[in-house]
């Protein structure tokens, strides 16, 4: 009997990790027929993009068409909330949906750190993450604020806390006050003297994406080197590199102050409205909404500040300086 | 105050253990104290390229184990007194130890009053990687001009960054001027655009590294000038502080004539 409940159990966890495949797959079967539409007439296509969109040169992606297809079930219901030992170790391959967030309130700070149940990673994982906010974001922030740790059901331990407290002091912030769902990190706080709010747990803190309002911007100063993924429930502001490897994924556009070398994602709770601006477009691969694209096998031989959005046909490119106009293009176009 | 630096690289074989060693016999030759710190648990190789495999008694492990005391297990290297190796074992792996019995062991290095730590660190971001580095208060980091080698430094300065490590120096190791000008290979400045880390040297691919390694002879320490040998000596100037312009690499390719001559001349 038990043998039985376990077996069904590891088929729900293949079940969830197929819906998030089904994401990359539904981008590929759009973007299939667009490639195909491209094909058939790059004249046409020519006529009706911006004369400078480097259109011919974005590449639609299709290698992924062998995946799966099916279709993305809400996620509300699939949630499971006690987790075994198999379940841990099947999320812990899975894409990661929590992330520490730092969040302005008020005359303080938010630091929230991610649940258990979607941020698979250890408290090394979560560690890197914490250092990789809190260096990227100074300028975000007065110094000497103070900050409120939302720690909800994550279990911390007095040298957890004191070495968050350590890293926020680095960066002139004070940690004033943890908040907590669990018994023991609200004992362990309050021996290490910060105040202690204990909440109830709720596990409905995260709704399905899209449903929420866009977080306040993410502005952060930093490299986003090979490894390292930044996700954000808004819109995000990078001052500096995207390098290969290194993953950018927003609710809302991307803007990147410097080279895209690796991979964004705009719009990834669905909106194909969202753009991707980046003063040096060279990704590995861009993303906006259920839309994908490659950069083209060969470099374009000058860069421009250029921006990246969807159309039906797939993602274009247009310089930056032309972008701004198009809207009026299309009205124009619209009207005769 | 000893200067702790962790020499690594993300992926092996890029030339992490060579540049230890002859960065710590260029250092010891300038008159600094210095002590290697073989990093590698279970795949030492710093002791042969040093040349002083017969001479290592008791490891790093048997010193944090509590079986002997750290100064039993340190080896003086034949050459150059001021040069010491500290060994890593060969028959346990990397989970022998952990990060704090590690810090513990290069705190009393540096209670010794060496000028240099310099901790060879293994290749990967796992254990052994997180050990090598979680001492260390400045790092160099080691890579050819390959894309390869290049993400996989990338990685490894994030890592280094989240762990508090500040100080990060490059190094680009077995660079082919004759390549990058053709445009076959990697430039130095295609390397630097990505990781966006100070440059402390570049070294070109020269054979007689290879020759030197074979004899456990670092390539310092040989009698004939070469490029590399100068390339190491620049990074030591360097690493003290000095303002050294870089090696002219082109120079290298004169061509045949050049080549000739030198072979005559010998």
């Amino acid at each position: 009997m038990n043998n039985e409940q376990s077996d069904e159990k590891q088929v729900k966890i293949e079940n969830a990790d197929r819906e998030e495949n089904a994401v990359a797959s539904s981008i590929s079967i759009q973007t299939k027929e667009s490639a195909q539409k491209v094909e058939k007439s790059p004249e046409a296509q020519k006529g009706v993009e911006s004369q400078k969109d480097r259109s011919g040169q974005i590449q639609e992606e299709d290698d992924l068409s062998g995946l799966e297809s099916e279709k993305k079930k809400t996620e509300s219901g699939e949630k499971v909330q006690e987790t075994t030992a198999g379940e841990r170790a099947a999320q812990s391959l899975r894409d990661r949906d929590g992330q520490v967030r730092l969040k302005t309130a008020g005359d303080h700070l938010l630091l929230m750190l991610p649940p258990e149940r979607e941020f698979s990673g250890n408290w090394n994982e979560l560690w890197q993450e914490l250092q990789v906010r809190l260096k990227g974001g100074a300028r975000f922030w007065q110094a000497n604020s103070q900050v409120h740790l939302m720690a909800r059901e994550r279990l911390l331990d007095g040298r957890q806390l004191q070495a968050i407290a350590d890293a926020l002091s680095e960066v002139q912030l004070q940690l004033k006050r943890v908040e907590t769902s669990r018994r023991q990190t609200a004992v362990a706080a309050a021996t290490s003297g910060y105040s202690v709010e204990q909440i109830s747990p709720h596990h409905h803190l995260v709704q399905a994406a899209g449903a929420e309002p866009l977080a306040e911007p993410l502005y952060m100063e930093t490299t986003v080197r090979s490894g390292v993924e930044i996700r954000h429930q808004g819109n995000v502001v990078i001052l500096g590199d995207i390098n290969p490897g290194g993953k950018v994924i927003s609710v809302g556009d991307i803007l990147v102050w410097g080279r895209l070398r690796g991979v964004a994602h705009a719009g990834s709770g669905g909106n194909s409205d969202c753009v991707i601006m980046a003063l040096q477009m060279e990704p590995t691969q861009l993303r906006i909404a259920n839309y994908l694209a490659r950069a083209p096998q060969q470099p374009p031989a000058q860069y421009y500040p250029e921006v990246a959005y969807a159309t039906t046909e797939g993602i274009r490119i247009a310089r930056a300086t032309d972008f701004t106009k198009k809207p009026t293009d299309e009205q124009q176009r619209e009207k005769s | 105050m000893s200067r702790i630096i962790v020499i690594t690289s993300g992926k092996g074989g890029v030339g992490k253990t060579t540049c230890t060693a002859n960065l710590g016999m260029a250092l010891a030759q300038q008159g600094r104290q210095v002590v290697l710190v073989d990093a590698d648990f279970g795949l030492r190789n710093l002791d042969l390229l040093l040349g002083l495999e017969n001479r290592i008694v008791y490891t790093a492990v048997e010193v944090i184990a509590g079986e002997c005391r750290l100064e039993q297990a340190l080896v003086r290297d034949k050459r150059e007194s001021r040069l010491t190796l500290l060994p890593a074992a060969q028959n346990r792996t990397k989970d022998a130890i952990n990060s704090d019995q590690m810090a513990q062991l290069i705190e009393k290095l540096a209670a010794s009053g060496y000028d240099y730590i310099i901790i060879d660190c293994p290749a990967g971001i796992e254990t052994g990687f997180k050990n090598a580095i979680a001492a260390a208060k400045e790092a160099i980091i080691v890579t050819t001009p390959e894309i390869s080698a290049v993400r996989d430094a990338d990685r490894v300065v994030g890592l280094l960054e989240a762990s508090n490590i500040k100080k990060i120096k490059l190094i680009v190791n077995r660079l082919k001027p004759a390549m990058v000008e053709a445009n076959d290979m990697m430039s130095v400045q295609d390397v630097q655009e990505i990781l966006a880390i100070p440059l402390i040297g570049v070294i070109p691919d020269d054979e007689c590294v290879i020759v030197s390694t074979n004899r456990g002879e670092p390539v310092v320490l040989s009698a004939n000038s070469s490029l590399p040998k100068a390339a190491f000596a620049n990074i030591v100037r360097r690493l003290e502080g000095e303002k050294v312009e870089f090696l002219e690499l082109k120079e290298q390719e004169e061509g045949l004539f050049a080549r000739l001559k030198r072979m005559f001349w010998k």
